[in-house]
């Protein structure tokens, strides 16, 4: 019988390490196609519906990038953190405060016009983003307290919070009794991109018209912020001290680098990037506050930061990857009466391909011949 | 004297998913494992518990396919971060990911249906006696966390077994040259623990709503992992931590129909307070940080036997 070991790399695999992101997505169709036969499916075409149409129909890539933009904010963030081993899991609820606070601006300011007010909304935003995040870098650096916990704790109660605003204070006047707040003045809403701003094509302008009607200015914020932190990352010295107390902390003390410091930036730049793209999505798709605002963009951009392997140009790959299993989630669902939380087995599938892939970076498979091995031994 | 035996009978009930997941977790963490799919176990046993009594209208049988499936659900976990070494947060938070959309998909058909909750262990006549009710008028989960509560810490403390999966969390390297199989020894905890937070999690169709709704845990699964912190990884001091967080959830419902100053508070505190609770009693063990809690040595880092 043919027998595998596992046998150390002498260095870290660097075709592993961006190879398997992309073999994780490809295994994640297969293993969903299998999945879903087994329980009563068109596997193929559940698969098909899923990973291919929104690529396929140029109408959906408008969608595709207005689920990716939050992905990718957040994604960016969480990488950062991630990188410096804090492990802020609760960017869901600095997304919801973050989106809370901007509401709050645009109630403020309604009938007011000006230009001023959205980015009002998107400082106020990112700072409640970062204020909610300092609650547990404030724990962990004074008192050690666990960030994993205390930040998704904050998330359910980031949840509550939102009911009670929109059944209490910021209840719609207009609503017919719907717990949702306002809708948003015109001057507190993200303008859509239009043919316009592509005038520099000419009349080619033309042929984008209807495929960035849906696109809002969050999109091109999206990539522009992940640009801007990978060249942080990369090339300063900021970015390499950050990426020297994740990996190695002892080094990093003696390099002078305080981890407290490292913990604090990395959970207010996480949770600020989080509260950013919640004021993103309220100004934007929402334009109100809404009992359904908690997306699950939070926790879907964990995986967007693992699967863009911590690094912020793998994590635009990754956010439109993810983005492709939602707009696919969203059309299997009226094509097929596939249920929406299938995206949410796809999106887990990949997180545990990649995991176990991840193997394959530090260590080798070897074939070992079961009469060579006496030879070896 | 009603209201009390009402209380008293509430907490239990709502404590008790909470102390049997905790303890799960305990074990598993005892072993220097930290698997953060509590969460996602729990949802998948919920669902499968439902669907089991659903159909068969066995209680019985519903809480053993849940511990089944909260075992196979621990079996990835367990392949990914014991076979193939991989990131234990990241692959916990993985787990809660996929228990979370697993379960909405095989629970979609079966929302708002309603099943029987599990009879008491006591006849309806006898527990009408206000000490028999507050004493056994309990279903069978119930007697069975506070039966696993002496028997994981009779295992821990008292047995070889026990022993040697201590030496495994504090030290794996030793246990590893002394002859004792780590991976071995780790698989078993995660199965114990996945397990635990099967039976968990069915305990919410079966004992507290006789209903599937999704994501119907909300949490209690986290707050089962925050909880081991507190009970600084002892059995008995988890029995304390779970009926104090039981007391904190369902002391809205009484001091709302108390009426007075704290009803005033608004709901969605009170459905806020839980999740705070957690983090107030995180801080506080925090402040009393000494030898005799700290976390097993070898807590959440990967062991590869032959390197």
């Amino acid at each position: 019988m043919m027998q595998f070991r596992l046998e150390k790399r002498a260095e870290p695999s660097k075709f592993m390490l961006y190879a398997t992101p992309i073999a994780a997505v490809a295994l994640t169709m297969l293993v969903g196609v299998i999945l879903f036969s087994a329980i009563g499916y068109n596997g193929f075409a559940a698969v098909g519906e899923i990973f291919l149409t929104p690529l396929t129909n140029p109408y959906k890539w408008q969608e595709l990038g207005v689920k990716a933009a939050p992905l990718i904010i957040i994604g960016v963030g969480l990488s950062i953190a991630y990188r410096a081993n804090v492990w802020n899991i609760g960017a869901e609820g600095q997304y919801i405060v973050g989106a809370l606070a901007a509401t709050w601006v645009a109630l403020a300011t309604h009938g007011q016009g000006g230009f001023w007010i959205l980015p009002l909304m998107a400082v106020a935003g990112a700072i409640a983003g970062m204020a909610y995040a300092a609650i547990p870098a404030f724990l962990k650096t004074k008192l050690n307290v666990n960030e994993i916990l205390t930040s998704l704790m904050l998330t359910y109660a980031s949840v509550q919070l939102i009911f009670f605003l929109i059944r209490g204070p910021w209840k719609d006047p207009m609503g017919i009794g719907f717990p949702q707040s306002r809708r948003f003045d015109v001057a507190a809403r993200l303008p859509n991109l239009t043919v316009e701003n592509f005038g520099f094509l000419g009349d080619g302008a033309l042929i984008l018209k209807g495929l960035v009607e849906r696109v809002h200015y969050g999109v091109p914020l999206a990539i522009f912020i992940a640009l801007v932190v990978w060249f942080i990352m990369t090339r300063t010295v900021f970015g390499y001290r950050m990426r020297v107390v994740g990996a190695a902390p002892h080094a990093a003390r003696y390099g002078g680098f305080s981890q407290n410091k490292t913990i604090w930036m990395a959970m207010l730049v996480s949770g600020g990037l989080a509260g950013l793209a919640g004021m993103l999505e309220v100004a934007g798709p929402f334009q109100r506050m809404v009992p359904g605002f908690a997306t699950n963009y939070g926790f879907t951009a964990i995986i967007v930061a693992f699967l863009g392997r911590l690094n912020p140009l793998g994590v635009i790959f990754a956010g439109f990857v993810l983005a492709i299993t939602f707009v696919g989630g969203q059309i299997a669902q009226t094509t097929m009466g596939l249920p929406d939380e299938t995206t949410g087995i796809f999106q887990a599938l990949m997180m545990f391909l990649l995991l176990a892939g991840d193997i394959l970076i530090k260590y080798r498979i070897r074939r070992v011949q079961p009469d060579a091995r006496v030879g070896a031994a | 004297m009603d209201l009390t035996i009402a209380i008293i009978v509430t907490v239990v009930g709502a404590s008790t998913p909470i102390l049997i997941a905790a303890l799960g977790e305990l074990v598993v963490e005892r072993a220097g494992v930290l698997n953060l799919g509590v969460e996602g176990m729990m949802l998948i046993g919920a669902v499968v518990g439902f669907i089991v009594q659903f159909h068969t209208g066995q209680p019985l049988l519903a809480l053993l396919a849940a511990a089944v499936a909260g075992v196979l659900s621990s079996l990835i976990f367990g392949f990914l971060t014991l076979s193939l070494s991989a990131n234990q947060t990241a692959t916990g938070l993985a787990l809660t990911i996929f228990g979370t959309g697993f379960s909405a998909l095989i629970g979609a058909n079966y929302s708002a249906r309603p099943v029987p909750l599990m009879d008491s262990v006591l006849p309806e006549t006898i527990a009408d006696h206000p000490i028999a009710r507050v004493l056994l008028g309990y279903s069978l989960p119930v007697y069975f966390a506070f039966f696993m509560v002496f028997a994981v810490w009779f295992f821990l403390k008292k047995t070889r077994s026990g022993l040697i999966l201590r030496a495994v969390g504090e030290n794996d390297h030793s246990a590893h040259s002394i002859g004792y199989s780590v991976l071995g020894v780790r698989y078993l905890a995660i199965m114990f623990g996945g397990a635990m937070a099967g039976i968990a999690g069915a305990c919410f169709p079966l004992l507290l709503t006789p209903q599937w709704a999704e994501g119907m845990t909300a949490g209690r699964g986290w707050i089962a992992v925050a909880l081991v912190v507190f009970a600084s990884w002892r059995p008995m001091r988890l029995l304390f931590g779970a009926y104090l967080f039981g007391l904190v959830m369902t002391m809205e419902v009484y001091i709302k129909a108390g009426g007075g100053l704290f009803s005033a508070i608004p709901a969605e505190l009170w459905a806020a307070l839980p999740y705070l609770a957690t983090i107030v009693v995180l801080v506080l063990i925090s402040l009393k940080r000494d030898a005799s809690t700290n976390a097993p040595a070898c807590l959440g880092r990967p062991f590869m036997p032959g390197n």
